[in-house]
């Protein structure tokens, strides 16, 4: 317990800006002392989940051929069944607002179950090959499984993995690490427009479902794949050289960058704001080197950098008055 | 020392103070947001993302100002190669004064420019001194020191106590090889004594100024004391600085010692924590007990990895499940109730939770990947990535 937060409560009513019954209830509550372990523990919870799931997965993946093949599918089918047992038994059923198990625990059940569904069915793909050649299929299964859970027991997580199979389905991986590597978009040009058409996709998908009132807290999620998947595609477009596609690009990135500033405001969402600033940022400034692109720098490059520390004093300028009118208005 | 007005510091405590009431429900937002309103306050930006992005903004405009000095200088002589840093890190300061008289605090302007002074002192005396650490070291501790006092900046100190840490190594080294060999066991009484120094400090303080700033110091005593004496830092250290091979059945003096060092001191954080309640203290230990397992792991493989991560997990699920079962119903101290007053004590915890609800997706998913994609060579989602 910190003396300085007592000090500061005793202030705050000194100014009379907390009533005395106020603060009566504070410290009535302080002095119970609590020492929460709610986050920590839930924390291990997950962690326990991470190391078991990809424990299974690489003992899967290195003894693909030494355990019968049949044993291991039996056992991850049980430890599935399990799972998905108790999942249903303490479920409320499906509800189109946000719910919340009684038990944290059964959270964590519900991520461990469909993860290690996407392994049972990827194992099973390599080893059998049910879908033959279809790999869509393969993948797009356990998208469906991950989705369901996701709705049924209204859990983020597994949401997202649901989203990264969905893409995984249309050839992209936009997992973090690859969305920032960015090597998608290099080698496939078409690749680009999936990626967009993806993104709106999502998009659209939040609209309707905030339409019919449809878990609307799963919004946020759907909009910042959309976000970062419509812009990081656009933004590496806007380095192409092929005629003038880069234009259509810098409108994609224009359009989409007017929709999240909207939506953000909608959702209050600051995270959504920010990186929708960060991404229209970056893509102004390749707009502008490109449109400079074809005058000889050669004679003007002194001009440049002294100009240079006045373009970002302006537009740190900029940024505080958007973040300033962003706070007011969500606040308002 | 502190170029801030102290009323406006005692205004954001009071403001912070009242977020907090007002998100414990003790409090309504009303009178929240009248609390706010009635007190003057810093510019200021509490959202880690908008913060970092001020951040990456000001050290754009740092390095601007830097690239227009050098401009003028280039056309100076070579003498501007020498001394440019120091101009750079005068700035830097002079930067860091004029947002600290605008009221910019910890908003991410004043973090680039405070950051970049520290580094261009560094990066001077390294060019004076031609890359004399023990000197270096010394001048960014003193640095990184005064900035702290000045502005409170909090990841000043962080640096403050890295650059202390390596003026003793430094400072060790210069006595030879007996200064290497005896380095463990000095760095743990050093670290030991700060720990006990900076506590008294803490209890006698009248100010709340430097709370959070000697709570870092604080705890990083404790991480370089469970660090001094690891047997894997002391083993791998020992054979980098002193050149010992160990050879197979041999091992390091005193190897009995850090063993044991190496095992005890996580379990006496752990119990020590939910004793005195300190939560730092707890996560701190947390971090210790899984380096100490990865040290074992790491000379004694008893198990493959993939065996060891799967039994891992069962049993961090056991602990996890049967503390929260015990804890549950729980009404004071020790519960697994969440807390209703999310303090700034909690400080560590809920930043923690702040970077992962606004970051949100990203660890999740990034976890999660191994298996869906890259592990996936096997999955169907790898094999249609490469097609």
């Amino acid at each position: 317990m910190n003396k300085f937060d007592n000090q500061a409560t005793e202030a705050l009513l000194e100014r009379k800006l907390i009533t005395e019954n106020q603060y009566q209830e504070i410290t009535v509550y302080r002095s119970l002392n609590i020492f929460s372990l709610n986050a920590e523990l839930k924390f291990f919870l997950y962690l326990s989940v991470l190391l078991f799931t990809s424990g299974i997965g690489v003992l899967i993946y290195n003894n693909i051929d030494t355990i019968g093949h049949i044993a291991i599918l039996s056992i991850l089918l049980i430890v599935i069944g399990v799972c998905f047992y108790f999942c249903f038994k303490n479920s409320k059923g499906f509800q189109k607002s946000e719910v919340k198990f009684e038990h944290p625990v059964l959270e964590y059940l519900v991520l461990a179950a469909s993860i290690l569904t996407c392994i049972f069915i990827g194992y099973l793909q390599f080893q059998y090959k049910p879908f033959g050649t279809h790999y869509g299929l393969a993948t797009l299964i356990p998208t469906l499984v991950s989705f369901f859970c996701a709705y049924y027991f209204d859990n983020k997580s597994v949401l997202t993995i649901a989203i990264t199979g969905l893409a995984a389905y249309v050839g992209l991986s936009v997992t973090p690490q690859d969305l920032l590597n960015n090597n998608n978009f290099y080698s496939d040009q078409s690749l680009s427009y999936s990626a967009i058409m993806l993104g709106v996709l999502l998009v659209l998908w939040t609209i309707y479902s905030s339409r019919i009132q449809l878990k609307t807290h799963f919004n946020l999620i759907f909009l910042t794949f959309a976000l970062h998947i419509i812009s990081i595609a656009s933004i590496s477009n806007l380095i192409n050289d092929y005629y003038g596609i880069w234009l259509i690009f810098a409108f994609i990135l224009a359009g989409s960058s007017y929709y999240f500033y909207k939506v953000s405001h909608d959702l209050k969402a600051i995270s959504l704001y920010v990186f929708m600033i960060v991404y229209a940022y970056i893509g102004f400034n390749i707009f502008l080197f490109r449109v400079f692109e074809h005058i000889d720098l050669a004679d003007i490059w002194m001009l440049l950098v002294i100009s240079l520390p006045a373009y970002f004093i302006g537009s740190i300028i900029l940024f505080i008055k958007l973040i300033k009118t962003f706070n007011k208005q969500i606040a308002a | 020392m502190i170029v801030y007005d102290k009323r406006l510091l005692d205004n954001l405590v009071l403001v912070e103070e009242a977020k907090s009431l007002e998100s414990a429900g003790f409090i309504s937002k009303e009178q929240k947001d009248l609390i706010k309103k009635e007190l003057p306050a810093f510019k200021r930006q509490s959202n880690i993302l908008v913060r970092l992005g001020f951040f990456l903004l000001g050290a754009f405009l740092y390095l601007s100002i830097c690239g227009v000095i050098s401009l003028f200088g280039l056309s100076g002589e070579s003498l501007f190669f020498d001394i440019c840093c120091y101009i750079f890190a005068i700035a830097g300061f002079a930067g860091a004064e004029f947002l600290a008289h605008q009221n910019y605090y910890e908003h991410g302007l004043d973090d680039a420019f405070i950051l970049g002074a520290i580094l261009n002192v560094g990066f001077a005396i390294a060019i004076t001194t031609e890359g004399y650490e023990l000197i270096i070291a010394i001048f960014v501790a003193l640095a990184s020191f005064v900035l702290y006092r000045r502005y409170l900046h909090l990841l000043s100190l962080v640096i403050f106590c890295l650059a202390a840490s390596a003026v003793l190594f430094y400072g060790l080294f210069e006595f030879g090889s007996i200064g290497k060999a005896i380095l463990p066991f000095v760095a743990m009484l050093v670290s030991a004594g700060f720990y006990f120094f900076t506590k008294k400090i803490i209890s006698n303080l009248k100010d709340s100024y430097y709370y959070k700033g000697l709570l870092i110091a604080n705890s990083f005593c404790l991480i370089l004391f469970y660090l001094s004496c690891n047997y894997l830092v002391v083993r791998e250290l020992s054979a980098m600085l002193l050149g010992i091979e160990i050879l197979p059945g041999k091992d390091i003096p005193f190897a009995i010692f850090f063993h044991a060092f190496t095992l005890v001191v996580p379990i006496l954080y752990l119990v020590q924590a939910i004793k005195t309640k300190d939560r730092i203290m707890l996560w701190i230990s947390f971090l210790a007990i899984g380096f100490s397992i990865y040290t074992i792991r790491f000379y004694y493989s008893v198990l493959p990895i993939e065996v060891a991560l799967t039994i891992g997990g069962l049993v961090l699920f056991a602990i996890a499940y049967f503390s929260i079962k015990k804890l549950k119903d729980k009404e004071t101290g020790l519960t697994f109730k969440p807390d209703r007053i999310n303090n700034s004590n909690a400080l560590l915890n809920a930043e923690a939770l702040i970077v992962a609800s606004t970051f949100g997706l990203k660890p999740e998913v990034k976890t999660e990947s191994p298996m869906d994609f890259g592990g996936g060579g096997f999955s169907g989602g790898g094999s249609e990535g490469s097609f």
